[in-house]
């Protein structure tokens, strides 16, 4: 039988630095990745964690960790060569052919935009398969936003809405990025998909908003963080309900995701 | 007739059935179907008269006609084509069971789970019929029909609950609106058919005549444990030297080679679950650049003395480790070991409710027995067993189970959606708050509690040697659910008793269509240092339930 929990060791290409407290892992890998699913990664000297895909090309995966504590701590003192141990990927996607000649709205707050980064990329790359494609990420402040050097980049491609929740900078409204969901027109669009990704309140906000301004709920797609530590549905601390969300998830559309209560 | 051969048998008709359900029929399959000899003497009269209907249709129809003649009543029957318009026979337990006669209703999602949980999907090409259709329900019991150890209770459950309930007015459904023999003769074949299997498997399940039983002299049955030893690691109930939360000697399974050892006048403190589940496990060394699977000390198979409740519950941590995604391997390999002595209860203990739970019997054991003053009566059931009896007197010792528990546990009845949101935002678990304080001592004790956390021990600081283990999680810590960036999803420990006791009575169940988790076993309630009952906290919660339910009805 297959061992399940089984790391398997994979070369690190590259360590990237994103802002003072975030770091990209570049890791060698050449198996297919859906969009928005994770790896559980071995962090040294503590254990695992679920770290989402924040890239992928050629040979390798991208991961975005933040340094929060000793529980990440141990992976940055890994550097280019050393050996990283994972498992996965794990976790269902966002309805990828389901956003075809539609309009798209993504909303990501804070580092809810690096599961979304691979999705984006794309649509940067095939400007031809959505509709218009609204992105919205809003950021702590200017210190905390990531991926600085992709942000024009994306601006070009999409209609973008930048902002920080605490500070005034060029490029950048001020306010939640949930403040904002009232420019888009939903009334304009003949169909559309919405993917919001971010820590909890901030997508039931965000969601929340959504509705507000007219949108379906079945439109709506969230992606959830939940803490884990197999992600292969054993070890139940990302059970709600009746829902296991390493196995059913981390996607879920909003008529399920609001029937959940923790 | 052999027991395989019977599930052989059985799987294939099934097949047959389903393939009859499932689409339109090819002509070579019509023509197979034609050439088949059928029994002229058929015990069940409803598959008699089948027969003779299948026999009177191939005899009048010319067999070039038959493919488009059978298309034709199949699309009339089955999907409502032609003048019946509307009115038809829609194959879909779903659709006979839903106040509103649609597909995709609760039906559809209980098999759905089903089916997920014995690690089934339907494969996509079949895309244009759903899980509920009668040919998958069909197909569902030739799979059960085709495993290795073929559980029969599952069979029962699936075959009643499911196929039985809906498939009698559907097989009249088909009756009205077919024209030809053949699918007149499918319907009756059919109920005549599943009609008989029911019967099949209530005779399986009848303690055979095989089953012999044994009476020993307690001496005789320390001969017996010793022997025993040298094949098995032989586990029970037994005194350990701590104390339990009630300052009583805590009784745990371990090693014994004594009757003296066993003690069977109590519930123990800890379950079997141990055992085949440790508190905690190695799962693999790594150092810089490799990992290494851990091994096992020896391979000798366990003999564990347990209560029925604790077999129950073995059910239940199968269902999580083995079809709950991916099964697990670390389990897989202790359990696999596991053979099972069952111990009788004469009586209940103070805190079980096994019989509201339905955990009270079961027929998984290899022998079973009881403990009289001063012999035992064994039941071997089991053949690979027989020859340690060999010289032992017989006696008509029949397992039973008992009736009736000291208290008794009334569960909410949650009928969807709107009531589980109901159900979950109660004021009632906040009063817990006060009570329980988070120890999670409740889910140690726990036969059926499977969560852990993973944890990497390193050798030496300065190297990356190490292991990674697993250990026995609860999720009455408040620190369950916290994340890397210290967020709590739930935050108190009425959450915490809410999420337990949804997930022991009601979630785990939603999820798999199959028994509640809780076993009954009334550890939880011994356990608790603040003397929180888990039977009360049930009850409580039925009557919060439902009195939340009127007041809402009432508004
Ligand atoms: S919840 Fe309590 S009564 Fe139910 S199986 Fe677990 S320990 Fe036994
Ligand atoms: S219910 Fe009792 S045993 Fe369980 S966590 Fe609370 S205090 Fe501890
Ligand atoms: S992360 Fe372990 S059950 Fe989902």
């Amino acid at each position: 039988m297959e061992n399940i929990m089984l790391p398997k060791p994979h070369k690190i290409l590259a360590v990237l630095k994103e802002t003072n407290a975030e770091y990209t892992f570049r890791v060698a890998y050449n198996q297919p990745i859906d969009y928005n699913q994770f790896f559980q990664l071995s962090i040294p000297k503590v254990g695992e964690a679920p770290i989402s895909v924040s890239g992928k090309g050629q040979g390798y995966v991208d991961f975005t960790i933040r340094k929060i504590g000793r529980l990440t701590e141990g992976i940055f003192g890994l550097q280019k060569d050393d050996t990283l141990f994972m498992r996965g990927p794990y976790g269902n996607s966002f309805p990828v052919a389901d956003f075809e000649n539609k309009n798209l709205v993504v909303i990501a707050g804070g580092t809810g935009i690096a599961p979304v980064r691979p999705l984006l990329n794309h649509f940067v790359q095939h400007p031809e398969i959505c509709q218009n494609v609204y992105f919205m990420a809003g950021f702590k402040n200017l210190d905390a936003v990531i991926y600085a050097d992709e942000l024009p980049k994306f601006a070009s491609a999409f209609q973008t809405t930048y902002c920080l929740d605490t500070e005034a900078a060029p490029g950048f409204r001020q306010g939640f990025v949930t403040e904002y969901i009232q420019n888009v027109p939903f009334a304009d669009f003949d169909d559309y998909n919405i993917a919001i990704v971010g820590p909890p309140i901030m997508m039931a906000a965000a969601a929340k908003a959504c509705l507000q301004e007219g949108a379906a709920p079945e439109k709506i797609w969230v992606s959830f963080e939940r803490r884990m530590s197999c992600a292969i549905g054993k070890c139940g601390h990302c059970k709600i309900n009746d829902t296991y969300v390493c196995l059913d998830g981390p996607v879920f559309n909003y008529t399920k995701a609001r029937n959940l209560f923790d | 007739m052999t027991t395989a051969k019977l599930m052989a048998n059985r799987k294939a008709f099934y097949q047959l059935l389903a393939r009859l359900y499932e689409k339109e029929l090819s002509p070579k399959f019509i023509q197979q179907l034609a050439h088949l000899t059928y029994p002229t003497a058929e015990q069940n009269p409803q598959m008699q008269a089948g027969y003779q209907q299948l026999k009177a249709y191939f005899a009048q129809q010319p067999l070039a006609e038959m493919a488009d003649d059978l298309a034709s009543d199949y699309a009339k029957t089955f999907l409502g084509a032609g003048e019946t318009k509307g009115n038809a026979a829609f194959p879909y337990e779903s659709v006979y069971t839903s106040d509103e006669k649609l597909v995709l209703q609760a039906a559809w999602e209980n098999v759905t789970k089903i089916y997920r949980a014995n690690g089934l999907v339907m494969a996509t090409e079949m895309a244009d019929i759903k899980e509920d259709h009668i040919a998958m329900e069909l197909k569902f019991m030739a799979h059960l029909c085709d495993v290795a150890e073929p559980d029969l209770a599952q069979q029962t459950t699936f075959l009643n609950e499911h196929l039985l309930n809906w498939t009698p007015q559907f097989l009249e459904d088909v009756q009205t609106y077919s024209r030809t023999n053949f699918y007149q003769g499918v319907a009756l074949l059919t109920a005549g058919f599943l009609a008989e299997d029911a019967k099949i498997l209530a005779t399986l399940q009848r303690p055979t005549a095989t089953t012999q039983s044994f009476k020993l002299t307690n001496a005789a049955f320390d001969q017996l444990l010793a022997k025993w030893q040298q094949r098995y690691h032989v586990y029970a109930p037994t005194f350990t030297t701590n104390r339990n939360a009630k300052q009583q000697p805590m009784v745990r399974f371990g090693a014994v080679t004594q009757l003296a050892d066993i003690v069977y006048d109590r519930q123990s403190d800890f379950s079997a679950k141990e055992i085949y589940y440790p508190i905690m496990q190695t799962l693999f060394y790594f150092n810089e650049n490799n990992v290494t699977e851990s091994t096992l000390d020896d391979d000798k198979d366990f003999l564990i003395f347990m209560h029925p409740c604790d077999i129950n519950a073995l059910k239940r941590t199968d269902t999580i480790f083995m079809h709950n995604g991916a099964p697990d391997s670390y389990y897989q390999r202790l359990r696999e070991k596991v053979k099972i002595v069952m111990m009788i209860c004469t009586e209940s203990y103070e805190n079980c409710f096994c019989v509201s739970m339905q955990t009270n019997q079961t027929d998984h054991y290899n022998l079973a027995l009881e403990f009289k003053t001063d012999h035992v009566v064994m039941a071997v059931k089991d053949p690979l067993f027989l020859s340690d009896f060999k010289h032992q007197p017989t006696t008509d010792f029949v397992p039973t189970f008992i009736t009736k528990n000291k208290g008794q546990a009334h569960l909410p009845k949650i009928q969807n959606q709107a009531q589980a949101q109901l159900a979950g935002h109660l004021d009632y678990w906040q009063t817990f708050n006060d009570r329980c304080i988070s120890c999670g001592g409740c889910n140690t004790v726990c036969p059926t509690c499977t969560c852990f956390d993973t944890t990497d021990i390193i050798y030496d600081e300065t190297s990356l040697d190490g292991e990674r283990r697993r250990v026995w999680s609860s999720c009455m810590l408040d620190s369950f659910t916290m994340t890397a960036g210290g967020n709590r999803v739930r935050k108190t420990p009425g959450d915490n008793m809410r999420f337990k006791t949804m997930h022991k009575v009601y979630d785990y169940k939603q999820r798999f269509s199959t028994e509640n988790m809780c076993v009954g076993c009334g550890r939880c309630t011994q356990q608790c240092p603040k003397d929180i009952s888990f039977l009360d906290t049930i009850n409580g919660f039925h009557d919060a339930f439902n009195q939340a339910k009127n007041e809402t009805v009432v508004k």
